[in-house]
């Protein structure tokens, strides 16, 4: 089989996304330069077929038409993205690690009699299949595992690679979706604002979070002591808004509130992705946690290795007595 | 119809884990339910008690002390437990695991399945959605919210930047839930009791064939480019070092501090 790899694009209402040109670039160096890299997009109409090939540097656009895409769906795109494989005759299928990938993914993967590889950030050939590297014990370790059978799927991390600059693909085919609207199993309804937020986490200059580790909501209170003794507000993890010990506008992360402080101190909290790409913008991150392989003191600055409940209140001490 | 979550035992979270070879050392770890999967559970059990499904049921594949987190299902509350056995070593590819989940719940007359949205020690996150295509089941991830509508379900997906997708879903479905979409109840005295004589059927699996769909190659520490200065020494003294450090890098002052 070639060394073709296909890549889902997405549009949104500001045209291609990001990830897109982030899977282009990955696909590129896959398959060792963009002649083999094939880009699939689902559209209800191509009408705008050559407005959309003059920004998807990819050696082939597939564009795969039909009602039953004009609205995105885990099996219809699923659909387009097999009937393009098949078209383009991939050895692997890259899509994004974000709620699209995690719906489409597995089914594609399914119908190809595999699995995908989840979470990549490397991606490489090896004589018996394919190798990624990905994040396991939700970023504790680095893991590589190998697809063995092609074609495979594997959904890749945001950031992993540099986005490619948008570009002509060099053709562009329409594909009759094999999909219509009566086969679909799902519909979407509508996207809309979750209407959380509220709270004013952003504008804080100190952010005090409060982690899992802590052990429950009756250990809360040397938290918002600290938060009080540094003159800022308290934020959370999101295993504690999920837990109930804090409401849910004090989270923190991808599924939370983005913060950029000038002083982040993350307590008891173990750094996974979705709560590092909520406070990477932090100018100076204080990191308390007992385990000295935490991914947390990754994202720091400085890091005390320890027993939260011992250390929290020893700072807020040390902070009072040295003003 | 019934409703099914898929569960899965995995290392406790606060375990020191060592990586060995191409996993980590599993020799002395304690072992408990997956954390998604409790929301998984409490959401079929609401299915039951909204009066959406006749029966719940819990599906594991897994070693026989995985047997453990069966048992904690049916004191929550969940009717019965299927247990497919296999080695540890056998979860290591996602595709194998969910060939067996599927096979399973084609027995069940499932109407709804629910599954964790990842595990936390793989973090594959993608079993749920591989029963639904080798089942040809509806399918929807991330989910924060369900409700039946006219004999489909609505599911809330949560999305980037704080919004959220609302899909229809024809049944049979299989969603993978988020944490948080819902409060799992706890297993009562009289839930522990009654589970004693709820029945698991169990079932052996054969070995998985070579193929299949992802393989373990390595498990490493990540490499941290700039990892924090750790400050040394007693408690005491690196909470001392810690303030002068807080001052400058972030170039604030506190409260406290004499104007
Ligand atoms: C789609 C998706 C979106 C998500 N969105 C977010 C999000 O927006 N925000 C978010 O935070 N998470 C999010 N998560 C969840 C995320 O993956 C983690 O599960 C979560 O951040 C873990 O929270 P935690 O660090 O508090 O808990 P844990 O991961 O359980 O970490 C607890 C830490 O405390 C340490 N500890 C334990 N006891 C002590 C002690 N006595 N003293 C000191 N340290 C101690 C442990 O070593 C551990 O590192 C999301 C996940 C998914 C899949």
């Amino acid at each position: 089989m070639s060394r073709r790899a296909l890549v889902l694009a997405e549009r949104s209402e500001s045209g291609i996304t990001d990830a897109s040109y982030e899977l282009l670039e990955a696909a590129s160096q896959l398959a060792g330069g963009p002649e083999g890299v094939s880009a699939v997009l689902p559209v209800g109409d191509a009408s705008d077929a050559e407005g959309l090939r003059e920004v998807l540097p990819a050696a082939e656009l597939l564009l795969v038409e039909g009602p039953a895409l004009a609205a995105p769906t885990a099996d219809g795109t699923a659909a387009a993205v097999l009937h393009a494989r098949e078209a383009s005759g991939a050895a692997c299928v890259l899509l994004p690690h974000d709620p699209v990938g995690w719906d489409v993914a597995p089914l594609v993967a399914a119908r190809l009699g595999t699995a995908a590889a989840t979470a990549v950030s490397a991606l490489f050939w090896r004589a018996d299949g394919l190798v990624a590297r990905r994040s396991a014990f939700l970023g504790k370790f680095v893991q590589e595992v190998l697809a063995p059978g092609l074609p495979a799927v594997a959904t890749v991390e945001r950031g992993a690679f540099p986005a490619r600059e948008p570009g002509p693909a060099v053709s562009v085919r329409i594909l009759p979706s094999p999909v219509g609207p009566d086969d679909l199993r799902s519909r979407l309804v509508e996207v809309r604002d979750s209407g959380t937020g509220g709270v004013d986490l952003t504008a804080a200059d100190v952010v005090v979070a409060a982690g899992r580790g802590l052990g429950g909501p009756e250990n809360l209170e040397i938290v918002r002591e600290l938060a009080r003794a540094l003159g800022g507000v308290v934020g959370a993890s999101r295993a504690v808004t999920d837990a109930g010990w804090l409401p849910h506008e004090l989270q923190i992360g991808s599924s939370g509130a983005t913060v950029s402080p000038k002083l982040y101190v993350a307590c008891a909290i173990s750094g996974a992705i979705q709560h590092l790409v909520g406070m990477r913008g932090s100018r100076f991150v204080v990191a308390i946690n007992k385990d000295p392989d935490a991914p947390i003191f990754g994202a720091a600055d400085v890091g005390i290795v320890g027993d939260a409940l011992e250390v929290i209140p020893l700072v807020t001490e040390a902070v009072r007595s040295s003003g | 119809m019934n409703a099914v979550a898929l569960v899965k035992q995995v290392p406790d979270r606060n375990s020191a884990f060592r990586p060995a070879g191409d996993w980590i050392d599993e020799s002395s770890l304690g072992y408990g339910i997956n954390d998604y999967d409790r929301y998984a559970v409490e959401a079929a059990l609401a299915l039951k008690e909204a009066g959406h499904a006749a029966e719940t049921v819990a599906v594991t594949a897994g070693p026989a002390d995985a047997g453990q987190v069966l048992r904690s299902c049916l004191a929550m509350g969940v009717d019965r437990g299927v247990h497919l056995i296999t080695e540890r070593a056998h979860l290591a590819d996602p595709f194998f695991v969910a060939r067996a989940l599927a096979e399973a719940v084609s027995k069940l007359d499932a109407g709804v399945v629910i599954a964790g949205l990842l595990a936390e020690d793989s973090g594959h996150g993608q079993v749920g959605g591989l029963v639904a295509g080798l089942l040809g089941f509806s399918f929807a991830s991330a989910a924060t919210g369900m409700e039946f509508r006219d004999g489909r379900l609505e599911v809330h997906r949560e999305l980037e930047g704080g919004r959220i997708a609302v899909v229809e879903l024809r049944l049979p479905a299989v969603v993978a839930v988020q944490t948080g979409i819902n409060t799992p109840r706890y297993a009562s005295l009289r839930g522990i009791m009654a589970s004693r004589r709820k029945p698991v059927e169990r079932v052996e699996l054969a070995a998985p064939t070579d193929g299949g769909g992802l393989r373990r190659v390595t498990l490493s520490k990540p490499e941290r480019g700039a990892s924090a200065e750790i400050l040394p020494g007693s408690p005491q003294e690196a909470a001392a070092a810690l303030v002068p450090r807080m001052r400058a890098g972030a170039g604030i002052s506190f409260p406290g501090d004499a104007a």
